[in-house]
């Protein structure tokens, strides 16, 4: 197996490289002058150029791109033209909010999702099934903007059981020192009980607006995947044994349909973990999908470059995860 | 009993000493909270808060009152200005305010080789947008800054600039320790850094994405204030969730909201809708190197066939006002009394298009912003408007966009849009500010039909003389003039002056907001 690891591993050199030159291009390909995007309607003639060169933009692009690589290569990830804050530093600041976020959002998904998914599979083409479908649709198919917006005017505005946004409160906010950055844990490890609530108030509505998406997916795919191993022979013959349907059902049909939901789990962890740009908009969330976006804004080439390229490893090593549970779950699977 | 009686008291002075916070909801952070490196919005609104400039604005309006300075008089040839300062001022990191650290703010500015400037961040792009350039740079307007004594600095222009003191004491301009940029060196101003000035308040925390913490300036000049303990900048940058977390209590004011929450804001009981007094002009150019638009004629019967008032009323409501003026109505002083509108008569304008040989109209391609701007909150929805009012006297407008920088980019490449949108808005209380810009020759985003930059020599010398002359009725005389001819020209016509819509909490009180953008706020107060 660890020579399996190797390889992928491995492997990632050439995808990273790939990525790296795609997301150069690609920037290359907006139109418009970053210098300009930057300096807004202001400017003199004088001023842009001078600021073409600090951003190196003056340089042909083969060049522009190997000191990229290069950079990359000794560990620098630039720094942000606009705010002229290390990338890397921003990076790792924002890393732990939307790791929490993302995660808070699986485990709606999971917790919800796949409960749902089976007794929809179970009680095929009932009400439950039915219902239960329909809404997985509206799930995937609701704007999250227009969710989270909806959430808040009810929970925030006019119920005022929950905030509007932020991590923390702010009062809580200006005395509190994370240690990890991962705010829950920090309320756990600090024994701020006041912190941990808080923290987990102002998780609620920005993981339920994340999570509906993947909740929705997770849903269909178990309910398929269900449907399909409850039709196989194993189940017939265990039902046949005169074992009880629910031991049938979450032993014997559920163990064999977690495969691809592991899979759509895994991706979707991922892809949230490449920060949630509406979520974090709308939820003042200061996670790295704004902070890409913003970069994208603003052509802030360092930030868009190296956001991306973070974001695309992780994605690349939860798939490597997620792989590697097959084996976990399937013992018929090995890697060689 | 006394047990109660002293919990009680306990409580008591606890809700009478509980540290009142202001949480502004922040429609993003700041860049960089060191002056004179950045113009961005929000980082100016922070450094007000903790910085102090030369000079000051009275609340709410652009007329320049005594700041860090107490006064100021300059040569009677305008090429000196001397400045007194307050005396017994400290920055907040204890070290003291004087004619030395005055001068050591303004050589960062205006020398590209001082050695304590930022190097790999620094940018430093206003002070030669302001003041002609750098430190030997052939446009530069100051040539010396002495230290007369402990209290007293001067400035020596190469040039008279009546403007000076708006200039210097615009919000881009506060002054640092020099203490703690030696300190600091790179990191000033960063959210790892210091911030010091000599304002109300104190930078406690940057944290980025996030909130900056200001407290309280215990040693702050101005007895009495501020008001509050603590300020919060509270990054909220979504404007409806920015409305939403001011509905719920969340932030206790804001700016930027946007003119269609008026109503909503108007309609919600424990808010207030707050306007920012008017200081900037959205307006739409006719660029002459487009052979129609060189006849001013045409120019004219474009100005008189948008249905101004219309276009305002509907998409600026009460935040918008139209006149022919295209400075803010704050500038009344340099305004002319000659100079009201073009009337709405698309029978007129048919009539001046047929004199000017174009019956039948013409072809024109109107350039609108991709983004929102406090002046076009939203541009394409008012260019469909006034290609509507266009097409009835014959012209066919087609409507082009591209993206903001190639759009900002583009406009200045000869021959230019044909016609287009923009605007502006001041840095400060001056209408050179305004002027300049746009009609000091050469223009550099309007051509003539050689598609080389447009330069109007009778308007570009009233300017140059405007911009130099120390005799301030002379000057006031002059922008009127220039006033006149920009609206006989037709070049750049006025759609809108808008006041931008902030909205605060019923609680909050002595708010005011400064044209300028961005205002202090130390005078407010949290019930």
């Amino acid at each position: 197996m660890w020579s399996y690891v190797l390889r992928r591993l491995l492997g990632l050199v050439p995808v990273l490289f790939g990525i790296t030159l795609l997301v150069f291009l690609f920037l290359q390909l907006i139109p418009g002058d970053p210098a300009q995007a930057i300096l807004g309607e202001r400017g003199t003639p004088e001023q842009l150029a001078a600021l073409r060169e600090k951003l190196g933009l003056n340089k042909p692009l083969y060049v522009q791109y190997l000191t990229f690589v290069k950079n990359i290569l000794t560990g620098d990830l630039g720094t942000s033209a606009v705010s002229t804050i290390p990338v890397a530093e921003e990076l790792k600041r924002r890393w732990p909010a939307t790791f929490e976020l993302a995660l808070a959002a699986t485990l709606v998904a999971v917790v919800l999702g796949i409960p749902v998914g089976i007794v929809a599979a179970v009680r095929k083409n009932s009400i439950l099934d039915t219902l239960s479908m329909s809404l997985s649709l509206v799930g995937v198919s609701m704007p999250v903007f227009w969710l989270g917006l909806l959430l808040v005017y009810l929970f925030a505005v006019n119920l005022h059981w929950l905030p509007t946004g932020g991590r923390l409160s702010t009062d809580l906010a200006i005395d509190f020192r994370p240690l990890t950055g991962f705010l829950v844990l920090d309320g756990l490890l600090t024994r701020r009980l006041e912190v941990l609530a808080d923290a987990l108030r102002h998780l609620i509505l920005p993981a339920l607006t994340l999570g509906t998406i993947p909740l929705a997916i997770l849903t269909r795919i178990t309910r398929s995947a269900m449907l399909e191993v409850l039709s196989q022979d194993y189940v017939r013959t265990a039902r046949a044994k005169g074992l009880a349907e629910r031991q049938v059902i979450l032993k014997h049909a559920l163990k064999n349909a977690l495969l691809p939901v592991v899979t759509i789990i895994g991706l979707q962890f991922g892809t949230l973990l490449g920060g949630a740009i509406l979520t974090e908009t709308i939820f003042s969330w200061p996670g790295i999908g704004s902070y890409i976006y913003e970069g994208i804004l603003n052509r802030d080439y360092p930030v868009v470059q190296a956001g991306v390229l973070v974001v695309a490893t992780v994605f690349v090593l939860v798939n490597l995860l997620v792989d590697l549970s097959y084996a976990l779950l399937d013992p018929r699977i090995q890697y060689r | 009993m006394k047990r109660k009686i002293l919990l009680g008291l306990v409580v008591a002075l606890g809700l009478g000493l509980a540290q009142k916070t202001l949480v502004f909801g922040s429609n993003g952070e700041p860049v960089s909270l060191e002056p004179g490196n950045i113009t961005d919005g929000i980082s100016i609104y922070v450094q007000r808060q903790i910085y102090d400039t030369l000079v000051d604005f009275k609340p709410g309006s652009t007329e320049v009152t005594a700041g860090l300075a107490t006064s100021w008089f300059s040569s009677p040839d305008g090429k000196v200005w001397t400045f007194r300062l307050r005396q017994g001022v400290k920055f907040q990191d204890g070290t003291e305010l004087d004619a030395e650290a005055v001068k050591f703010n303004i050589e960062r500015w205006w020398d590209p080789k001082n050695p304590t400037r930022i190097d790999a961040a620094a940018r430093y792009e206003i002070w030669p947008e302001l003041f002609g350039g750098f430190k030997g740079d052939p446009g530069s307007i100051l040539k010396d800054i002495q230290v007369v004594d402990k209290y007293t600095i001067r400035f020596i222009l190469n040039q008279p600039f009546p403007a000076f003191p708006a200039a210097i004491g615009s919000g881009y301009f506060g002054i640092a320790s020099p203490a703690a940029i030696k300190k600091d060196g790179a990191k000033y101003g960063s959210p790892t850094g210091s911030a010091v000035g000599t304002g109300p308040f104190r930078l406690v925390e940057w944290r980025p994405g996030e909130q900056v913490v200001l407290e309280k300036n215990p040693t702050y000049w101005k007895k009495g204030f501020p008001k509050v303990d603590r300020v919060v900048f509270r990054v909220i940058k979504d404007p409806a969730a920015r409305l939403a977390a001011l509905k719920a209590g969340t932030i206790d004011f804001t700016t930027d909201i946007p003119p269609a929450n008026l109503k909503d804001v108007e309609a919600d009981r424990n808010l207030d809708a707050v306007f920012r007094p008017s200081f900037n002009v959205g307006y739409l150019a006719l660029n002459p190197s487009h052979k129609p638009l060189s006849d001013p004629r045409v120019r004219q019967a474009i100005a008189m066939a948008v249905n101004k008032k219309a276009i305002v009323q509907a998409f600026w409501g009460k935040l918008g006002l139209t006149d022919g003026h295209f400075t803010p109505p704050s500038m009344k002083a340099s305004q002319s009394p000659k100079v009201t509108d073009y009337e709405f008569n698309p029978q007129k304008a048919k009539a001046l298009l047929a004199e000017a040989g174009y019956p039948n109209g013409f072809d024109l391609e109107l350039w609108y912003m991709p983004v929102s701007r406090p002046y076009f909150p939203t541009p394409k929805e008012i260019a469909e408007a006034m290609a509507a009012d266009l097409s009835a006297i014959g012209i066919r407008v087609k409507l082009q966009t591209k993206d903001w920088a190639s759009y900002l980019a583009d406009r200045k490449k000869a021959p230019g849009f044909q016609a287009y949108m923009l605007g502006w808005t001041g840095d400060y209380g001056d209408p050179q500010n305004f002027y300049d810009p746009h009609f000091a020759c050469p223009i550099a985003d309007l051509f003539d039909s050689a598609g080389k930059p447009l330069c109007v020599k009778e308007l570009g010398d009233i300017l140059t003389k405007a911009a130099t002359t120390p005799n301030l009725e002379e000057r006031k005389r002059l922008y009127q003039q220039a006033d006149e001819v920009t609206f006989n020209l037709a070049l750049r016509i006025p759609i809108v002056h808008s006041q931008p819509l902030l909205a605060k909490r019923k609680n909050i009180s002595g708010w005011v907001p400064s044209p300028l953008g961005s205002e202090s706020f130390e005078s407010i107060e949290k019930r």
